[in-house]
């Protein structure tokens, strides 16, 4: 488990998390390369399909992050996110995987350190849970069809 | 509309586990509008189910669809073409719904995915409240527009019992207390009369006491 | 390069404005008229155009890095239709009047073929010394790139220095290589010219007492910039010259060459050099090390600019930047440290101290150069003494010679913001010699969108190195092999620098010849790309909404620069996400609407005036709504300048134009009280005269020009006697009762009342300038009086430094005291006294005085900008001054695209700056209104009714009330109106919303990416 490399998918919102994410990398500040980012116009529009099919499709981590509360470009996309990121939590957590492996941020542009923070926090939280189970089963399943 | 709510997804689970193939089907009417059993939700929960069995190290097959109304036979009869590739049908409409699967697919079993709630209305975004009961008799022309029988929790029918407090029912203070609606309605209607009118008692057999309820319009058979 | 001879500039319905120099301020100048529809010949002596900006690390006060926010502009400048670039090109002589002159370009040869050119870099390998650009720390050489995303983006030779010409033709794959180039002489025919033709930085080897050129670790401004940028000698490390070792206490010297009268100075302030010295030292701070003491040694410390204050208060109290007021004599340096040390004085103590630095740096400032004058004389403009190019004391970019305008630092020393207003006030100067704006060109007409409805998805996957920003992390050569194993993908290669304009036209070559018809480029962020590939698609005749950009710079190899192996890692996931995703994009329809052409001026006085008549001048109708009963705003309280111009005269000249322009409609005694609509299309409602009836005003664009108040705080004993009064009514009394001020023997002036403070920090900017003009004027009615100014900093930047030199002479008393030691104020039997500590003798002075001035400055007009914020939703600064988009680029647009901000609105200013403000805001207004229609984009949420179960969900969750239930029973989402957000889109029960551009299918697609390796 040592050498675990988890792949978390961050789906960041265009006008604070994802410029965020650019300002790290402007700043060369480093975070885990695990994180690979998803850019959505909010992140009222993520959607929680969207948190279960990256799980499903073997994301060992999905967090959603947007702007910081009352500065949603669109007034409320945020808000609503963090609704859905609980829901889909509960959802997962009856089904057996682990509440943290979905995570909600709140973040500006102008925040590159925090953005680099958030991502290292999120994969150690990760690494710590192990892997998504559901990726042992898809590789087993590849190996088999190999 | 009638309203629902999904169900525990364990008892989902153990529905199918028997099963590897899955023919999921929504509803685009009342389940759709209370979000139970959408597309959105079909969608949902057929990734829930393919998680939990990847978990659980293996596959399952499930089809989603979504139906315009799953209690017409006309749209239930659109499954012809993808019944024979399902092991299973798993339904998120309203028990009306699953009983008209039921029906047309006699030689598959068929399971609910939700649990059909009320017949209720939207307060606002996200909240459905229960209006009515279907009591086959309605009595709304004499209480002010407001239901005792599906809005009273001891469906009181001659004004509020002594638990009334603040206005609200002794059984959950979320729950206002249908005669005080009542009475606030009639005074501001000017008909403060009707309250003190008494009701006699009421015939429960329009409301299901003589067995299943059906409606026959001649002039549309 | 076009081949001159084929340019056809001979019809003069093809009349064109000429801009000379491509620094920021020409390439603004040149991007505003192409937007703006007319032709544009943008010419530069050099080989590239950049100019100054594109040497420098970062830029104050944002402290970002200048090539990343510059290069787009100038790549953007390679791609107007309506814009011809000629590098290598002087101007040799302009005929003619204002819109018909005819001006005689030369061009220089430049042995390379720029068509043919793909700046591999195969001809510089063979010159290995050739390709740095760094100006006094390397040799330059006979192939040069200035910087890596130069445009136009080509290498050039200098062909005298070439030994071997057989083997550099040799050298060149591409066949490059025009050994027999020769200069060319073009005629063009221009309706007006623009000068932004900049200045030079002074070269401190001409002083002898602080070794530059022979001092290893002494280095000037600029030097010490290249030293720190990541395209400079020391590829981003903070390095000493003579050890190659960090510094650990570096110090700057100011005004090195400026405000002086020795040998080699100039009297003038260069205006820029105190914001470059304290951002070098904030960097050096921020990102080399907390621990490298960094001192500065100035004279005044002047941070005038819009919020420059806050950035002075931050680089002493939280970096810690150590201030000394002192100007150094010399700098000595130890033979074996090779350190340096200066010898300075404190007036706090009367024994000079010796400091040992380990590097020290020159804050030099501008200088006009011969060739400038050269210039001038034959094109025929005037010069001010200091070779600066003269202008009109109100319009700072009218040249003496009519339809030649000027801009930036060619003009009077200023910084980047400043020259972008010059550049797009000349531009908007330039642009009223051609037709008006009814008439310009016609709109871009590009091929006609391929129908790739019926086509299999053909993939074009194109890779940028970005020189060593991708290329030097990542082996791209691998992503590219990856890519063309994933299925669809037709065409994956590698195309250096995507973003030039070189590496643009391959990619639009591709598109055409392998018949393409989805693309994904990697590189850089799609914030800041995606449009422009977007509009090279469309260019390819490709709709633009088929490509995807894959951010393999910001988000990958600059994030994981230490970790070569995973960024590989995870720039193959990413390529695939991409890949994947681009096959579920489809092609998408803008949607548009009519632009309405009316604009909207808010505020009455110089400026919105000037920007008024700017605009009607160009056949647009404006409505100018002022709130008090009378135009003229705060200038009809002023009545000279320090120049001594009447402003009285001025101003009711500007009111005259105004009220008889038939385009303006003038609405007084009005107060905006809603506003709605969107960029291009908006209503704003006021109420007018007397009666205060309501109107409703249709505009395009809106220009806030709502000034800001005169300060009036109750300090210093104003308000309690005649004889303390603000720098505004001293100015009225020296106008209207000479005689009073004549017998007046005794006169005090404070300056920073009310500002520089907790509660109002920043600078007022003009209260210096307005003190010694004033000093000026008492002292010319009564050359015996005393006149004392108790200040702070004298901050009067560029020319202003003449008159606080004049003043000096005159005998102006300047005493200095600081927030710690203000002076007092006090009444006796009906006399006002003034006692401050005087640091340099030591003790406390008395001063009996007839009058006390203080220069009380500006406020913001905070009611005002509150309520016109919140209805027009714009940002507003800490101290309640309008925030523009951009200080840096963007200095007059506003965040909300279509509003321009101009004036003291905008932070204290002078009347000649406001009124370039107010042309530089019109101007940018006139970039919106040349466009027919409004383009509303394609990312609109839209509803497949069969799916609809109108469950209201929408209707609810809409953050702006966009969807309905129509009569067909289903939601509808006027697409005019929809945000893009996608809100619900995520709640539709139905799932019978997408949001265009960001399907589902588009993100599940891009999530198997991700996972390509799982799945």
């Amino acid at each position: 488990m040592g050498n675990f490399e988890p792949e978390i998918v961050g789906l960041c919102c265009h006008y604070c998390a994802y410029t965020a994410a650019d300002m790290a990398g402007s700043k060369r500040i480093s975070y885990p390369s695990n994180v690979k980012i998803i850019r959505v116009p909010c992140t009222g529009k993520v959607d929680a399909i969207h948190l279960m099919k990256a799980l499903e499709k073997g994301a060992d981590g999905v967090f959603v992050a947007g702007c910081l509360e009352g500065d949603c470009h669109f007034k409320n996309g945020n808000t609503r996110a963090a609704k859905r990121v609980v829901y889909v939590k509960n959802y997962i957590e009856s089904l057996g995987f682990e509440p943290e492996r979905v995570a909600m941020y709140n973040i500006s542009a102008g925040m590159g350190e925090r953005f680099a923070q958030i991502a290292g926090e999120f994969t150690e939280q990760i690494k710590a849970l192990g892997p998504n189970p559901v990726k042992n089963i898809k590789s087993n399943h590849q190996a088999a069809g190999q | 509309m009638i309203t629902a709510e999904q169900k525990p997804i364990e008892e989902i689970i153990e529905y199918i586990a028997p099963y590897d193939r899955i023919l999921l089907v929504g509803c685009n009417e009342c389940v759709t509008v209370c979000a139970a059993g959408g597309r959105k939700e079909v969608g949902l929960l057929a990734s829930a189910l393919h998680l939990h069995s990847l978990k659980q190290g293996k596959t399952v097959d499930i089809k989603e669809i979504t139906l315009e109304r799953q209690c017409d036979p006309e749209y239930v009869e659109e499954l012809v073409s993808l019944i024979d590739s399902a092991d299973a049908i798993l339904s998120m409409a309203c028990g009306c719904g699953v009983q008209t699967i039921a029906g047309r697919y006699k030689d598959k079993p068929v399971y609910p995915a939700v649990n059909t709630k009320f017949m209720g209305a939207s307060e606002s975004q996200g909240i459905w409240a229960e209006r009515c009961k279907g009591c086959g008799d309605c009595l709304l022309g004499v209480t002010g527009g407001v239901c005792p029988v599906a809005r009273c929790s001891k469906q009181l029918m001659n004004g509020p019992c002594g638990g009334t407090s603040n206005g609200q029912c002794e059984i959950s203070p979320d729950t206002d207390c249908a005669w005080r609606l009542i009475w606030e309605r009639l005074k501001a209607l000017g008909m403060e009369k009707r309250y003190i009118e008494v009701m006699v008692a009421k015939d429960w057999r329009p409301a299901g006491g003589g067995g299943p309820r059906r409606i026959v319009r001649e002039d549309l058979t | 390069m076009q081949e001159a001879k084929d340019i056809q500039y001979e019809s003069s319905i093809d009349k064109r404005v000429l801009v000379v120099g491509g620094g920021v301020g020409g390439i603004r100048a040149a991007l505003d008229l192409a937007e703006s529809r007319r032709n544009v010949t943008l010419i530069d002596k050099s080989y590239a155009i950049g100019g100054l900006m594109t040497q420098l690390d970062r830029t104050f006060p944002t402290n970002n890095c200048d090539l990343c926010t510059v290069s787009p502009h100038l790549s953007q400048s390679g791609r107007q239709i309506y814009l011809d670039l000629q590098p290598m090109t002087v101007l040799d002589a302009l005929e003619g009047e204002a819109g018909d002159f005819k001006a005689t370009l030369l061009t220089q040869p430049r042995y390379i073929d720029v068509e043919k050119c793909t700046a591999c870099g195969e001809c510089q390998k063979q010159f290995p010394e050739a390709v740095r650009f760094t100006p006094g720390l390397d040799p330059r050489a006979p192939t040069c790139m200035r910087y890596p995303q130069a445009t136009p983006y080509a290498y050039s030779i200098d062909m005298d220095k070439v030994t071997d010409k057989d083997a550099l033709v040799q050298s060149c794959k591409a066949d490059a290589i025009v050994l027999d180039d020769e200069p060319r002489k073009i005629e063009l025919n221009v309706a007006s010219v623009v000068l932004s033709i900049g200045a030079e930085l002074f070269n401190p080897e001409a002083l002898d007492h602080f070794g530059a050129g022979k001092l290893d670790n002494v280095v000037t401004g600029l030097e010490y910039e290249r030293i720190m940028s990541a395209s400079g000698p020391f590829q981003g490390s903070l390095l000493r010259r003579s050890d190659q070792k960090r510094p650990k206490r570096v110090a700057w010297i100011q005004c090195v060459g400026s405000r002086g009268i020795n040998k080699e100075d100039v009297p003038y302030c260069s205006g820029v050099c105190c914001m470059y010295a304290l951002k070098e030292a904030i960097v050096t701070k921020e990102r080399f090390a907390q621990e490298i003491e960094t001192t500065i040694f100035y004279m005044d410390m002047r941070t005038y600019g819009k919020d420059y204050e806050l950035y002075l208060n931050r680089a002493k109290n939280e970096y810690g930047i150590r201030m000394i007021r002192c100007r150094p004599h010399s700098i000595v340096e130890d033979a074996d440290t090779k350190n340096l040390s200066i010898t300075y004085a404190v007036e706090e103590e009367a024994q000079p101290k010796i400091e040992e630095f380990d590097m020290v740096v020159l804050s030099t400032g501008f200088r006009m150069n011969s060739e400038t004058a050269v210039l001038a004389e034959k094109i025929g403009v005037e010069l001010d003494p200091y070779q600066f190019v003269k202008t009109d004391h109100f319009n700072a970019v009218e040249t003496s010679k009519p339809g030649v305008y000027v801009c930036g630092v060619a003009q009077t020393p200023k910084d980047i913001p400043e020259t972008m207003v010059q550049g797009s006030a000349a531009a908007s100067m330039a642009a009223s010699n051609l037709p008006a704006m009814a008439d310009a060109l016609p709109e871009e007409e590009l091929i006609p969108e391929r129908d790739v409805s019926g086509e299999d998805p053909k993939v074009g996957f194109f890779i940028c190195d970005c020189g060593m920003e991708i290329g030097g992390v990542i082996q791209v050569s691998e992503i590219v092999e990856f890519a063309k194993g994933l299925p669809r993908v037709a065409v994956s290669q590698a195309v250096g620098y995507g973003c030039s304009s070189e590496s643009m036209a391959v990619i639009e070559e591709s598109i055409k010849t392998n018949g393409l018809n989805r693309v994904v480029i990697g590189g850089c962020s799609p914030r800041t790309h995606e449009a422009k590939f977007q509009d090279l698609l469309r260019r390819a005749g490709l709709n633009k909404y088929l490509v995807e950009i894959v951010n393999l710079r910001d988000q990958n190899t600059w994030a994981h620069l230490g970790e070569p192996d995973k960024a590989l890692q995870k720039a193959f996931r990413l390529v695939e996400s991409g890949i994947s995703g681009v096959l579920q994009t489809r092609p998408l329809v803008d949607h548009t609407l009519p632009m309405n052409r009316n604009a909207l001026v808010v505020g009455g006085g110089v400026t919105g005036m000037t920007a008024a008549l700017q605009l009607a001048d160009q056949g647009i109708k404006v409505y100018l709504v002022e709130r008090a009963p009378v135009l003229g705003g705060v200038a009809q309280t002023i009545r000279k300048t320090i120049e001594g111009e009447d402003v009285g005269a001025f101003l009711n000249q500007l009111v005259k134009d105004v009220t008889a322009h038939d385009n303006i409609q003038v609405l007084t005694r009005s107060i905006i009280v809603d506003h709605s609509g969107m960029p291009g299309r908006f209503q704003t409602g006021i109420q007018t005269g007397v009666r205060m009836n309501y109107m409703q005003l249709d505009h395009g664009v809106t220009i806030l020009a709502t000034g800001a108040l005169p300060n009036r705080p109750a300090i210093y004993g104003l308000g309690s006697h005649d004889g303390i009064m603000t720098q505004l009514d001293l100015d009225t009394l020296l106008d209207e009762s000479p005689e009073k001020v004549q017998e007046m023997d005794q006169v005090v002036m404070i300056q920073c009342a009310g500002s520089r403070e907790p509660d109002n920090p920043n600078c007022s900017r003009i209260c210096c300038q307005a003190a010694i003009k004033n000093a000026l004027r008492v002292k010319a009615l009564n050359p015996e009086a005393s006149v004392y100014v108790l200040y702070r900093d004298i901050r009067t930047y560029g020319m202003y430094e003449d008159f606080y030199r004049e003043a000096r002479n005159q005998d102006v008393q300047f005493i200095r005291f600081t927030r710690d030691t203000k002076p007092d104020v006090r009444v006796e039997s009906g006399r006002v006294y003034v006692s401050v500590f005087d640091g340099i003798i030591g003790r406390t002075i008395d001063i009996e005085t007839d009058l006390l001035a203080l220069s009380t400055g500006m406020i913001a007009d905070d009611e005002t900008t509150e309520d016109l914020a919140m209805m027009f939703h714009v940002p507003r600064t800490s101290d309640n001054y309008f925030l523009e988009d951009h200080v840096k680029l963007r200095p007059v647009d506003m965040s909300v695209r279509g509003i321009f901000l101009a004036g003291t609105a905008h932070s204290p200013k002078t009347i000649p700056e406001s009124i370039t403000q107010a042309r530089a805001a019109a101007g940018r207004a006139q970039t919106m209104l040349a466009k027919q229609e409004i383009n509303l984009g394609a990312s609109v949420a839209k509803v497949d009714g069969s799916k609809c179960a109108t469950c209201l969900v929408c209707v609810r969750a809409c953050p702006f009330s966009i969807p309905l239930i129509n009569e067909d029973r289903y939601s509808q989402i006027d697409p005019a109106k929809c945000q893009g957000c996608g809100i619900c889109v995520a709640e539709c029960p139905a799932k019978a919303i997408q949001l265009m551009a960001f399907e589902d299918d588009q993100i599940l697609a891009k999530l198997d990416g991700i996972f390509g390796g799982l799945n």
